[in-house]
């Protein structure tokens, strides 16, 4: 079958797959535990009946049974060796069963993870189903079909396994376990990754039923430019007397089927739990419908894993990050020559944080060999963050192995006019399905007039179209040059990105920063441009993102041209900055008590300062505003209008006011506020876990208690000295497990043969009121019952 | 005993609102502003990017169970009335272990350090959720393997430390699936460095497909 044969099969049609075949097997007796395909076919007469069964029932498209006939997989029943074998027979069984329907050879997941989640790397994957391909053409697949992967780059192993053996349409289905696969894709970057490495058509199956999937699709339809298909489960199975029951039946089943043609599916089938009584009721149903045709987004979309960015004039500004780009850069050189990954992926976690949604990556330093490092920054990249890259090289092969491992679509920086570059590039674009960034530059050099970059620019795209690029697939570079040596440059760039926007119409990309290289406070002069290039209809940067004064203008420009709808984006950041107490505490008008209450520690600290310059002395600040203040926030706790971390918060604020008071209490003694008594706080022997001792030990020092904090993992002996010494009134303990808590009755019995008169407070998660009142300690369920029980206790 | 199987680089799904939940949080009755609800959310998205997730698993097969006492195929003896029930009727155990990692211990201890405990009690939460949702990836990673061979796995996991499942059985797990080498080490009282680690076990059992919808057809269809 060709691809233009596929592409018509779906034309007019909702095409019809086949339903599942493994639950449908174990139906007819297939035994648990063996191994499927070799049991299939070794009973090939069983396996016939499945398959007639889906093709008399309507199926267009039937699925070979060899799900998991990869050598990975059949290792595990010492079945490598007859990989080819086994896909050939079950292929050739399917071609003898189909009559007219097509048959896809089935491909899924080879039961092991791929790198970085597992251990198996990405080329040992493409050649393990590569033996798959081989044996599935030989038996005279019509087509192939990878389905059930939860992995997207398992997904893109079996693909180019396939592209790169045979012609043949290849359909990819995920499967995802709510809005994500297991592996963490969201269902538009699996389908922009999938459709641009080539896939005929892209969809879900298994995992949930026909409901869930509703959503996926109607998500990934307006990014689609192939068929959508949609295998769901026949709902959620369920054990009954040790059977497995799937919750739906045919009718249920397929009265779904309307509701996912209008969410856009374009080929509907079943997978585990269903039979050919649901394919029969779709095939029934599916008469009356029609592909519905929903339009799709103008947007240029890259993705990583688990993001994807759209790129258009019409929406946020895209910053790119510059800084893993080594020139001038001593720090990253070292680290690209030392192979440093944790470096490369702080800078673009740094990079991310400030607001970089695509981040440029480059290893281009002397002596480094590209081909290995650039796939390894990469790597390093995209685990580090989600934010998609691209790939500014020239290299051809360090290019080509860095887009053979990414697991999204990237974007190759750049592909210019010159002959042998555009050659060897756009191919591999092709072949990746990158998008790429258009340098408007010839084997002429690099043209100084706009006019001159404009015909290149004409004369590469009408390459790139022959080879299937739309605009969609290019970001045109403006060509920046510095203005100290050309000060027209700016003025040419601009001229460009202006014709880009608005004549040409395709997505445009500047290298910022070289305009004012060699110029003093080159900030101003980046500043000035990028508002200007943003004005001219400029559609991404390739910037400094921790530069927060031109992030500014990004998100301040994004409001001016309503890129930034309703603002919604400038007034979320801008407005969290000012509550959160980055700006100026005075500014909100609040009072100490609320300060507290709040938890605003700034504020705070700034309010008790003003009280002590208003002539109110330390006692009446904690007596009149802090306690009843902290007295508050554990009301506040107590009724549970407040949480863990506002308790805290509160805590710490108190704690950032008494900062500025203890100086004045240290000149004035009598102001020092009576302590409520002396607290000796540990972390028993052997507990790590410190991090409730610490919240209480806080919240006792709020309460006017002399803490004194042993820390974790204490033994009896130093506690019981501290005790001594400090003429503790309280030993307050923790212990979070249960083979910790027997210290706690230890420290008891000595605190009992020391004769100290102490009382004894624990807490801690595996701990209760009986276990602690069993050696004569006092039980508390959190850190503030254990301050109020320590109040309690000093009184008696 | 079959190999151990290693995922790295987990980035679990997992549900916020437990992560409010172990803060103490309560719908419709604590007060959260927008902004403390974006610092939260701020710290969790941290956590996130801070922990490293490793997990590992090995399936063992179950020679005999005779409550409490589980018996494993190399002779590990494990003890629970409550394991003993979750694992009845199955032939296998998947035992599986997730690790945070390092960092984000270090993230917590540093932010203690800055002072801000409020901030470090949210990571701390966040990166416990976090990890525990990495063995619902093992789960559902081993689940849909055994699939098609017709096995499935119980619902339910066990975690040593809960119910009669004691912590020191810790220590068995720990040596099943040589953890030390993914740098996770146990200390006298069977606590787990880096804190932000987990182990526990599920069971496995063959299945048999059932189904109300077209069952006779089917029977019809082999007997043909």
């Amino acid at each position: 079958m060709t691809k233009r044969e596929f592409k018509r099969l779906f034309s007019n049609k909702i095409v019809l797959l086949d339903g599942g075949m493994g639950t449908l097997l174990q139906k007819y007796g297939m035994p648990g535990g063996v191994c499927p395909e070799k049991w299939a076919s070794e009973n090939p007469d069983i396996l016939r009946k499945a398959h007639s069964g889906y093709v008399e029932a309507g199926s267009d498209i039937i699925y070979t049974f060899t799900f998991g006939a990869n050598p990975i997989k059949l290792g595990d029943f010492g079945l490598s060796g007859e990989t080819y074998e086994i896909n050939k027979r079950l292929a050739v069984i399917a071609r003898e069963t189909a009559r007219s329907a097509l048959v896809a050879g089935d491909i899924s997941s080879c039961g092991s993870l791929l790198m970085p989640f597992g251990g198996i790397e990405f080329e040992t994957a493409v050649n393990c189903f590569k033996e798959q391909v081989r044996g599935l053409v030989a038996g005279g697949v019509d087509l192939f079909v990878i389905e059930t992967m939860m992995d997207i780059q398992e997904a893109r192993a079996a693909l180019i396994a396939v592209k790169e053996l045979c012609n043949l349409p290849v359909m990819v289905t995920m499967t995802f376990e709510g809005e994500r696969t297991l592996m963490g894709s969201d269902p538009v970057s699996a389908l922009v990754t999938l459709q641009s490495l080539g896939a005929d058509a892209v969809g879900c199956n298994c995992s949930s039923g026909p409901a869930e999937m509703v959503d996926l699709i109607r998500k990934m339809k307006p990014y689609a430019k192939v068929p959508l298909i949609a295998k769901p489960n026949a709902g959620k199975p369920r054990l009954e007397s040790g059977h497995t029951v799937f919750e739906m039946d045919a009718d249920n089943f397929s009265s779904y089927c309307q509701i996912l043609v209008e969410a856009g599916v374009n080929g509907i089938g079943g997978c585990c739990g269903t039979t050919p009584e649901f394919i029969r009721k779709i095939n029934e149903l599916r008469k009356n419908l029609k592909p519905v045709s929903v339009e799709r987004k103008p947007y240029s979309v890259v993705c990583s894993n688990r993001k994807f960015v759209e790129i258009h004039p019409s929406l946020p500004f895209t910053v790119i990050g510059e800084r893993l780009n080594p020139t001038g850069k001593k720090a990253l050189k070292e680290a690209i020559l030392n192979e440093d990954m944790d470096y490369i992926a702080e800078i673009a976690r740094e990079q991310s944080e400030a607001g970089a949604v695509l981040l440029d990556v480059n290893a281009g330093v002397p002596g480094v060999d590209e081909k290995k490092v650039l796939p390894a920054m990469v790597e390093a990249v995209n685990n580090a963050v989600a934010a998609p890259v691209l790939l500014d090289s020239s290299d051809p092969e360090a290019l080509e192995a860095a887009l053979r491992i990414y697991p999204g679509r990237a974007v190759i920086n750049s592909i210019s006019g010159e002959k042998e570059k555009l050659e060897k590039l756009l191919p591999l674009a092709k072949k990746y399905g990158a998008m790429f960034v258009l340098l408007p530059v010839n084997d002429a050099g690099v043209p100084k007039s706009a006019e001159e970059r404009i015909k290149i620019i004409r004369e590469v795209y009408q390459e790139a179209k022959k080879s299937g690029f739309s605009k969609e697939d290019i970001l045109v570079d403006g060509l920046v040059m510095t203005v100290a040596s050309e000060q027209s440059a700016a003025i040419e760039t601009l001229k460009v990105i202006s014709w880009c926007s608005n004549r040409f119409r395709v997505n445009t990309t500047i290298g910022l920063s070289n305009v004012s290289f060699g110029l003093p406070a080159r900030e101003f002069i980046n500043t000035s441009f990028l508002m200007m290039a943003v004005s001219s209809g400029l559609s991404t940067a390739i910037m400094n993102p921790c530069n927060e004064n031109i992030m500014q203008v990004v998100r301040a420009s994004d409001v001016l041209l309503a890129r930034d709808k309703n603002a919604i984006n400038y007034i979320k950041f801008y407005s969290g900055k000012t509550k959160t107490g980055n700006e100026n505490p005075q500014k909100k008008e609040k009072s100490l008590y609320d300060a507290i209450v709040d938890g605003d520690r700034d504020a705070a600290r700034e309010l008790t300062r003003q009280e002590l310059i208003s002539g109110k002395l330390p006692k009446d600040i904690i007596d009149t505003i802090l306690i009843p203040a902290i007295q508050k926030v554990g009301d506040l706790y107590e009724n549970k209008e407040y949480f863990l971390p506002q308790l805290i918060r509160g805590a710490e604020a108190l704690e950032s006011a008494m900062a500025v008071l203890e100086p004045e209490i240290e000149k004035d003694k009598t102001a020092d506020p009576e302590k409520s008594g002396t607290v000796v706080i540990a972390t028993v022997k052997g507990d790590v876990h410190d991090i409730g001792k610490n919240i209480a030990a806080m919240l006792l020092r709020n309460y006017g208690f002399n803490v004194i904090d042993l820390g974790k993992d204490v033994d009896s002996q130093v506690i019981i000295e501290a005790a001594k010494e400090n003429n503790a009134d309280i030993i307050a303990l923790s212990a979070l497990m249960t083979t910790t808590m027997g210290q706690m009755p230890r420290v008891m019995e000595m605190v009992k043969q020391e004769g100290l008169s102490c009382k004894m407070l624990v807490g801690g998660a595996v701990l209760d009121k009986n276990f602690a009142e069993s050696f004569g300690a006092f039980y508390a369920s959190d850190a503030y019952s254990g301050v109020k029980l320590a109040q309690q206790l000093v009184k008696k | 005993m079959r190999e151990i199987r290693v995922m790295k680089a987990l980035r679990p799904d997992y549900n916020k609102n437990l992560i409010y939940t172990r803060l103490g949080y309560r719908k419709n009755t604590t007060r959260l502003s927008q902004d403390e609800r974006d610092n939260i959310d701020y710290l969790v998205e941290l956590t996130e990017n801070t922990l490293n997730i490793v997990a590992a698993y090995r399936i063992v097969d179950i020679l005999n169970i005779s409550s409490p006492y589980i018996l494993l195929e190399d002779g590990t003896r494990l003890k629970g009335e409550k394991l003993s029930e979750l694992l009845n009727g199955c032939h296998q155990a998947l035992i599986m272990f997730a690790t945070g990692g390092p960092k984000v211990i270090e993230l917590i201890e540093k932010l203690q350090n800055e002072g801000r405990l409020s901030d470090a009690v949210v990571v701390d939460a966040a990166a416990s959720e976090i990890t525990d949702s990495a063995l619902d990836v093992v789960m559902a990673h081993v689940g849909r393997n055994i699939r098609p061979l017709g096995q499935a796995l119980t619902k339910m996991r066990f975690s040593p430390g809960y119910g009669d499942f004691d912590l020191p059985q810790q220590a068995e797990l720990f040596r099943l699936l040589d953890a030390g080498k993914f740098g996770v080490s146990l200390n006298e009282a069977f606590m787990l460095t880096p804190e932000k680690s987990v182990f526990a076990v599920a069971g496995i059992t063959k299945m048999k497909m059932g189904g109300t919808d077209d069952q006779k057809g089917i029977q019809k269809a082999v007997q043909q």
